[in-house]
């Protein structure tokens, strides 16, 4: 009997009782988080997520230490570095001194602020080292994004405004569902819509042209 | 002898929701050509690519209040209607007349039957009309959206910025290969309005060709006596000027928009 009820009450207290201190604020959606508390309260560092105390794992050894959490940051075991959690996210590339930036990311060349605004990559991603977006002090991280990187230039940027997608991907490509479905889906619809009026007008305004050519000589014929 | 086919009212509507369209698509166009001499071209009598942007936006707020005044008119106009239907043969909103008659047209066109007598619009027209109404609410909707990204952030999620703007240029092409294109070679290249359809501009439209082509209007008006108060003299020439001026700098611009964008288009960043 008595087991029984210290089982329950255990199962109690873990249900009921809130998590521990240490268990850290997760969200899956940065909107509704943005949504939930920021929009509200305007204060944004009070979410921010630390790192787990990692450092004590690796006691005293500097080099470990950086890259602690990363992923395999051991050079005897010869695997590739997660650069998606890098603290510099070049780390180890060769002859990357002596390359520009669109050398090895043409793709992300291809957006509006640098085309068209002028806007370079490094007032963005900032100076060496360049942190992995997902880094836990990166600038580009989502958490911080738009007060460390958007708001230089959009000030009174929120969460909300960094959601834009500064590289954006192409509408048309199957893999936006992935990113930004809505893109995909409203792009293609809108494309529809337009190839079906032109479908419809263009071979009409066609043939009525042509047609009206013959109905006045037909007329004056006639006469 | 010429027809009044539209009021001072609704060509005054016309000419504005024309010089405004032009003005967003040089600007719009120019700002998405922007790396092209084509675009920088467009973008020189508006300032540059920031100024124009601004003027894009004036203009575009401008097309929503026109907008906004053309509503309360529709509303006007229709409670003048009394106990008439809004469905009648000046009504605007298509019916299923309107497919038969497309039917016919196209039937026409082929040589199957005898041209069809249209009402006061044809079914042709009441797609434009409507279109541009569908298109003022998308174009105009997402281009207030985009007016602000900070404040419409903060209303919906930012990536929503990406999608308004896409809408946005897919349903402005859409409109203006629409206008360039279709709108154009109807109003002035086929034979029976060629050089130019003056309904809408000094004079109206020609009453004889109107005769052969609305056949059931100009009967209609007939058999209420109201036809010769629409009739009259055809416009000085101060007015007969100013029209063609009018109606091909606004072809010539459209072309050059058409062409360039068509040319220009492997050019651009998208
Ligand atoms: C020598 C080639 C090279 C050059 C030059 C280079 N990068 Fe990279 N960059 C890479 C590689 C490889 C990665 C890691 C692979 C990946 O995740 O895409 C990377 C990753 C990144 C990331 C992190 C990606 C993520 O998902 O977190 C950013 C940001 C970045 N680079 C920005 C820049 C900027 C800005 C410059 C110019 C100052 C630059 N890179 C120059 C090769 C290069
Ligand atoms: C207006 C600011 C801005 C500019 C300018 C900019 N970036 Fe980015 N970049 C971002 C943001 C924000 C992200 C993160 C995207 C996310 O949150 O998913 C990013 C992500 C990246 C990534 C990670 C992979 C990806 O595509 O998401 C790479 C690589 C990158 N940028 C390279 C560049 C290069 C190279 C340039 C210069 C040609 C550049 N960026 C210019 C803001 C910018
Ligand atoms: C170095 C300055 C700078 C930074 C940093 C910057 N932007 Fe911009 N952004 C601009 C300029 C300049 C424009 C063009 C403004 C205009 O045309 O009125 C612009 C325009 C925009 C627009 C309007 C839509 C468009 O593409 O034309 C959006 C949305 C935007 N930025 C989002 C962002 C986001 C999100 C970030 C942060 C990741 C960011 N910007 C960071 C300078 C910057």
């Amino acid at each position: 009997m008595r087991k029984k009820t210290l089982c329950l009450l255990v199962i109690a207290a873990v249900i009921l009782l809130p998590d521990p201190s240490i268990g850290q604020e997760e969200v899956a959606s940065r909107y509704y988080h943005y949504r939930s508390t920021e929009m509200s309260t305007g204060i944004y560092e009070e979410y921010e997520v630390r790192p787990r105390g990692i450092h004590a794992l690796f006691d005293g050894d500097k080099e470990r230490q950086r890259d602690a959490g990363i992923s395999r940051s051991d050079e005897s075991e010869s695997r590739a570095w997660n650069r998606l959690f890098l603290n510099d996210s070049h780390r180890g590339i060769a002859f990357y001194e002596y390359r520009r930036c669109v050398d090895c990311h043409p793709g992300n060349a291809q957006n509006r602020h640098t085309v068209r605004y002028g806007i370079t990559c490094r007032q963005c991603h900032g100076g060496e080292p360049i942190a992995s977006i997902n880094h836990y002090f990166s600038r580009l991280n989502p958490i911080r994004q738009h007060t460390h990187v958007c708001s230089k230039c959009h000030s009174g940027a929120k969460a909300s405004f960094a959601l834009y997608a500064v590289h954006e991907p192409n509408p048309a490509r199957a893999s936006t569902i992935d990113s930004i479905p809505f893109l995909f889906y409203a792009f293609w619809i809108m494309v529809a819509i337009a190839v079906l009026t032109f479908a419809l007008f263009i071979p009409h305004t066609f043939m009525w042209i042509v047609r009206e050519i013959f109905h006045r000589e037909k007329k004056q014929r006639e006469e | 002898m010429r027809l009044h086919r539209f009021t001072l009212f609704q060509r005054l509507f016309h000419l504005l929701l024309m010089v405004s369209f032009l003005v967003q698509a040089t600007t719009g166009v120019g700002r998405m050509y922007a790396e092209t001499n084509f675009g920088k071209v467009l973008l020189t009598p508006f300032g540059g690519f920031y100024n124009a942007l601004v003027w894009h936006k004036l203009v575009g707020i401008f097309m929503l209040v026109l907008f906004g005044v053309h509503l309360i008119y529709i509303m006007i106009v229709a409670l003048r209607l009394r106990e008439r239907s809004i469905m009648g043969p000046d009504s605007i909103i298509p019916n299923r007349m309107d497919m038969r008659m497309m039917v016919n047209h196209l039937g026409w066109m082929v040589g199957r039957n005898k041209i069809p007598p249209f009402e006061r619009w044809g079914y042709w027209e009441k797609f434009d009309y409507w279109a541009v109404f569908w298109g003022m609410v998308i174009i105009g909707g997402t281009g207030l959206f985009l007016y602000d990204p900070l404040i419409s952030s903060a209303i919906m999620p930012g990536w929503t910025i990406n999608v308004a703007f896409w809408i946005h240029r897919i349903e402005a092409i859409l409109a203006m290969a629409h206008v360039f294109l279709i709108h154009f070679a109807i109003a002035h290249l086929r034979r029976h309005n060629f050089p130019m359809d003056r309904a809408m501009f000094a004079g109206g439209a020609d009453l004889e060709s109107a005769k052969e082509e609305r056949a059931a209007w100009i009967s209609r008006l007939e058999q209420e006596g109201r036809l010769n108060n629409l009739t009259s003299r055809d416009t000085s020439l101060p007015g007969l000027v100013v029209s063609y001026l009018i109606g091909f700098s606004a072809i010539l611009l459209g072309l050059y928009v058409i062409i360039g964008g068509i040319v220009n288009f492997r050019y651009v960043t998208w």
